[in-house]
């Protein structure tokens, strides 16, 4: 453990600026006391997220928030991690110096991307309250804690240490910490409730990071507690170079004048990514410049012909020189089934519907989004539903209105889905929540604050796409809901209200109770399908149970398909009448003809699920006469999903090969919707 | 049609409605309950009988929704509870019966109006009254001053005789919820006509002012759309008596409808007009052009009044000339006065001039 937390504080460097802070410390979200208090445990907690990330350690986060001086709003934070915790020699760096991060200078996916930090809350907390930050910071290889107060000369940005000492830490119950790092700070803050808050980013912190256990206690005293729903850590990301579509001309000229390389081609296949051989050397010819030429040796204009060439101004045989598309494993989506557990364990709901759209690029920044939408009678009808933002897993709190994910939101119909929308625009109002998050390498901010996406039209399409799909399943589910009370109350009157005519009306008149049969098929005169979804506590599986039933008066048969979450990992057990897979998590049965009266019964379970994750199946027929309670098979569709299945089989086997001419794509370009059609598909 | 009275005869006529929905589940069908349609669109002049009654359109409520299927059941409960009843020789509010069907299981009640309305289903369809099934209302009756003397068969099974000008204080004689012959007996009387009030204000203000005794007549004070014991005992004054009726209400298109259903027999009840209403009833104001002649204090028509207003156009009670030129004159004047605005003009103006001049209109005066 140590050598990574070792290794980590290695790679940081160092920019001074702590001036630079001291005069724009309301860019960096210190300039109202609600807000300090806000940017102070999100810094925390970024920090504590990203280290036991890295470390690969699941996370189990404290924050205690206390009021020391009412009167003049003075405020304590506590936050303690379990992280790998921070060597002695780097407390200094890490705490005392700004825009001093590993982050900074590398392009891969990551929670703070200018690395301010949590620098800022020691400074703030300096000058505001004149008194230094205590840390308490424990690795794994040291049997003490290191204890330091770090105070902050700003015009020399370098901390000021005092009483350093080393001390044995030890946990409530008295065993040692193992590792980890608390921070206690004060500040002239105020704590506030309500959308803007402390409670309020915990809470969008620990949708979006369901790996993480998170406790809060507020200043009155009262605990919150998020626990952790997957032992599954988030993707470790690789770093990625820079793509020659996303550079701009001051970073160019500082990688060339920084360049050891002794030829230009080399500097450009080592120091980008998406640049083959052949891509390489036709940068060259269209910017006219010397294969063999050195990059420390460029002069400025041919700095520019180069980005030219990058940008497709410059071409060869009038062409623009074709590029790879960046490799987009530097993005770590959260995935649709721990969204789904994320969201469910702070909005209880009936309907949950997620999406992870493939990975695509802008702008030579790799990129990808995420969406998710929760509905149900848990949540105001009347009033706008929440918004939850969030960029790289980071919760977005100010400037909603401002934002692109909001853009997207508000340019979406939602009426045709189910919600209510003023004039089918802006923020639709119904008991729903609806999550988006950005996963990139580059993500741009209206402004310093981080608080708002910039426009881009690529992410603002992919959002929009995947708003439309989760409005289907919105539609299609209250659509389901409408039916199913429809079903439930014929259910009702055939099983309970006319079984007791029957027998009253014979009673009154003392005669036999009648024979229903007859009754019954001419109060239903349909076929009804009937499906149940529930977690089984002691199986630990998910029970599901679909019942067709023939009310008509002839005979019936039917094949009925089901969908099932295959891709999340799920196994089908206990289905004793087999049927056969029509295609990736699609299962159908051919049930035997049904008589009039008769009733037909599908069973399975599901295991290698948990609680939550799988709460309502879909039912397709395939049949002449209409079936209540089921959809009727869009074997186009069907094909649709397979052929997709075919073409991801293809994709995966040559996913390694970065030489794959299929696989560049032009400037500005974001390709298609692989691996997005379901079978509710297409435009409305 | 009157009261069977009969409980053997009700018996036999409610268990044709459970043999109806009994016979068609032994037929393979939803059970039914077949019932005149009880709308306006289905309410006709009867010639013989001078009221509207119910005409032959009929809707059957078949068991196919679960909303009608209960509907169905309930009335099975309510068949049961009126034989107990009639075995036992109980009867029950209706109110009661309400409370009651808590215990019905799935054929109880979601709302008082619900059983309201199975009463009087299962009158149409039965053509008995609720009397014969037992049920008694709630709603309390009309109270009534004047020089009017009834015999009343008290709770000890005695009658007593009470003049409703002598032996009643400020508030009159209580009209019961039973006015039937085996329960009141119109003994004698000293007036000249009946005059039918809506608001107790009016009321007070006529009986305060000694109107009763300078125009000789009985006041009936309605308290809004008249309870059935009301509009009968009004009924049975005029036929027995033979007295003139004269109806005194605000101008508005509610009121209207008061007056219809005390002349001409109300929608809900169509099926004992002839029981209830008096074709000889006349509306004495406030009429449209009153408020315009006297100058009235009046509000403007809300939505609502508009739509009653237009409704009762395309009522066929309303289809004679002159109630078609009143509701069109309060339209187009968009006003609506109530009775008490006659005050603008003082206490005694209403007594002073403007009844005395309506009445002379009528001749009665």
């Amino acid at each position: 453990m140590a050598g990574i937390a070792n290794k980590m504080a290695s790679n940081q460097k160092q920019i001074a600026i702590s001036e630079f802070f001291e005069k724009n410390k309301h860019f960096l979200g210190f300039d109202s006391l609600p807000r300090s208090i806000i940017t102070a445990v999100k810094e925390a907690v970024d920090n504590s997220l990203d280290a036991c990330e890295e470390a690969r350690i699941l996370p189990d986060i404290i924050i205690k928030i206390s009021k020391i001086d009412t009167k003049k709003d003075i405020l304590e934070l506590v936050s303690e991690d379990n992280g790998p915790g921070i060597p002695q020699k780097s407390i200094e760096k890490v705490f005392g110096q700004l825009l001093f991060g590993s982050r900074f200078h590398a392009i891969r996916q990551s929670r703070g991307q200018q690395g301010i930090g949590i620098t800022g809350v020691v400074m703030y907390s300096q000058l505001t309250t004149g008194k230094p930050t205590h840390v308490l910071s424990k690795i794994a290889s040291e049997p003490t804690a290191i204890s330091v107060k770090i105070g902050l000369d700003t015009r020399k940005n370098k901390a000021v240490k005092s009483e350093q000492d080393r001390i044995i830490w030890e946990n409530e119950d008295l065993s040692l910490k193992e590792h980890g790092v608390r921070v206690t700070t004060r500040m002239k803050a105020k704590y506030q409730r309500g959308r803007q808050s402390v409670f309020q980013y915990l809470r969008m912190t620990s949708i979006v990071n369901p790996h993480a256990e998170i406790t809060f206690i507020d200043p009155d005293g009262e605990r919150f507690h998020w626990p952790r729903v997957t032992e599954r850590l988030p993707r470790k990301v690789d770093a990625i170079k820079p793509h020659p579509h996303g550079i701009e001309l001051g970073q160019l000229q500082r990688m060339c004048r920084e360049s050891k390389d002794s030829r230009l081609t080399v500097f450009l296949r080592q120091n980008f990514s998406g640049v083959s051989m052949r891509a390489a050397k036709e940068l060259c010819e269209a910017s006219e410049l010397a294969i063999s030429m050195k990059p420390k040796s460029m002069k400025p204009d041919d700095v520019r012909a180069l980005l030219e060439a990058f940008q497709g101004e410059r071409m060869v045989n009038k062409k623009p020189i074709k590029l790879l598309s960046p490799p987009t494993n530097c993005l770590s989506p959260i995935e649709e089934m721990l969204i789904k557990k994320g969201l469910s364990k702070t909005i209880d709901s009936k309907f949950i519907a997620t999406m992870t759209r493939a990975p695509t690029v802008s702008h030579g920044n790799p990129f990808q989004v995420e969406v998710g939408l929760i509905f149900g009678e848990g949540m105001a009808a009347d009033k706008h539903v929440e918004i939850l933002r969030f960029a790289n897993r980071v919760p977005l709190m100010y400037q909603q209105g401002g934002c692109l994910l909001t853009k997207a939101i508000e340019s979406v119909d939602w009426r045709q889905y189910g919600l209510e929308q003023a004039g089918g625009k802006g923020v639709p109002k119904g008991p729903a929540a609806i999550l988006v998050h950005l996963a990139s390498t580059n993500v741009q901010f209206t402004s310093e604050a981080k608080e708002a996406l910039s426009d881009n039209e690529f992410v603002f399409e992919e959002t929009r796409k995947a708003m439309l799909e989760m409005g289907r399943g919105l539609r299609k589910h209250l659509e389901k809901k409408k039916k199913m009370a429809k079903t439930r109350e014929k259910f009702e009157l055939i099983n309970d209200i006319l079984p007791a005519i029957a027998e009253k009306s014979a009673s009154i008149l003392e005669r036999p109770v009648p024979d229903l049969a007859g009754s019954i098929t001419k109060i239903m005169s349909a076929v009804i399908c009937n499906e149940t979804t529930a977690w089984n506590k002691e199986t630990k599986q998910t029970d599901v149970s679909i019942t067709l039933f023939n009310y008509t008066s002839r005979s019936r048969s039917y094949s009925l398909l089901v969908n099932w979450p295959e891709k999340a990992g799920a196994e089908m057990v206990g289905n004793e009448r087999g049927g056969r897979k029509e295609a990736m998590g699609i299962w159908g049965w051919k049930i035997e003809t049904l008589e009039p009266g008769e009733k037909a019964v599908l069973e399975y379970s599901l295991s290698n699920l948990e609680k939550g994750d799988w709460t309502e199946t879909e039912v397709f027929f395939r049949g002449s006469q209409d079936v209540i309670g089921a959809t009727k098979l869009d074997e186009k569709m069907l094909d649709e999903i397979r052929n997709q299945e075919k073409i991801l089989e293809q994709t995966e086997g040559s996913d390694d090969s970065e030489n794959d001419v299929t696989n560049s794509y032009e400037p500005g370009v974001v390709e298609g919707d692989s691996g997005q059609t379901t079978l509710f598909g297409g435009e409305n | 049609m009157a009261r069977v009275n009969d409980p053997e005869l009700t018996k036999a006529r409610l268990h044709l409605v459970v043999e109806e929905m009994y016979d068609r589940i032994v037929k393979g069908e939803p059970p039914t309950m077949t019932l005149p349609v009880r709308t306006k669109n289905n309410i006709g002049f009867d010639k013989k009988l001078g009221v509207y009654k119910y005409g032959k359109k009929r809707s059957t409520r078949d068991a196919t929704s679960l909303g009608s299927a209960k509907n169905l059941l309930r009335a099975l409960h309510v068949v049961e509870f009126i034989e107990e009843m009639i075995e036992a020789g109980k009867s029950s509010t209706l109110r009661e019966m309400y409370y009651i069907s808590e215990g019905w299981g799935l054929g109880k009640f979601g709302s008082q109006n619900e059983s309201n309305n199975l009463a009087e289903d299962l009158e149409v369809v039965t053509s008995c009254l609720r009397e014969d099934f037992k049920l008694r209302p709630e709603e309390d009756g009309a109270r009534m001053i004047g020089n009017i003397t009834v015999n009343e068969l008290n709770r000890r099974g005695q009658w007593m005789t009470i003049n409703a000008r002598d032996d009643v204080g400020d508030s009159g004689y209580g009209v019961p919820y039973n006015v039937e012959s085996e329960k009141i007996e119109l003994k004698e009387h000293d007036v000249n006509f009946l005059m039918a009030i809506e608001t107790g204000g009016m009321f007070d203000r006529l009986i305060e002012n000694g109107f009763d005794e300078d125009y000789n007549c009985g006041l009936i004070h309605l308290k809004g759309q008249p309870a059935r014991s009301t509009r009968r005992i009004i009924k049975r004054m005029n036929e027995e008596w033979d007295l003139p009726v004269v109806v005194f209400l605000d101008g508005d298109p509610w009121s209207f409808r008061i007056f219809a259903s005390i002349a001409y027999g109300a929608i809900k009840t169509a099926h004992i007009s002839e029981y209830l209403a008096t074709p000889s009833a006349t509306y004495l104001g406030i009429t449209a052009d009153d408020i315009l002649a006297y100058d009235l204090p009046a509000d403007d028509l809300s939505k609502k009044d508009i739509e009653a207003l237009n409704a009762e156009l395309s009522d066929p009670r309303f289809a004679d000339g002159w109630w078609q030129d009143q509701i069109n004159m309060m339209l187009e004047v968009g006003k609506k006065a109530e009775q008490q605005s006659l005050a603008k003009y003082g206490l005694d103006f209403v007594t002073d001039t403007y009844l005395p001049e309506k009445l002379g209109e009528l001749g009665l005066s």
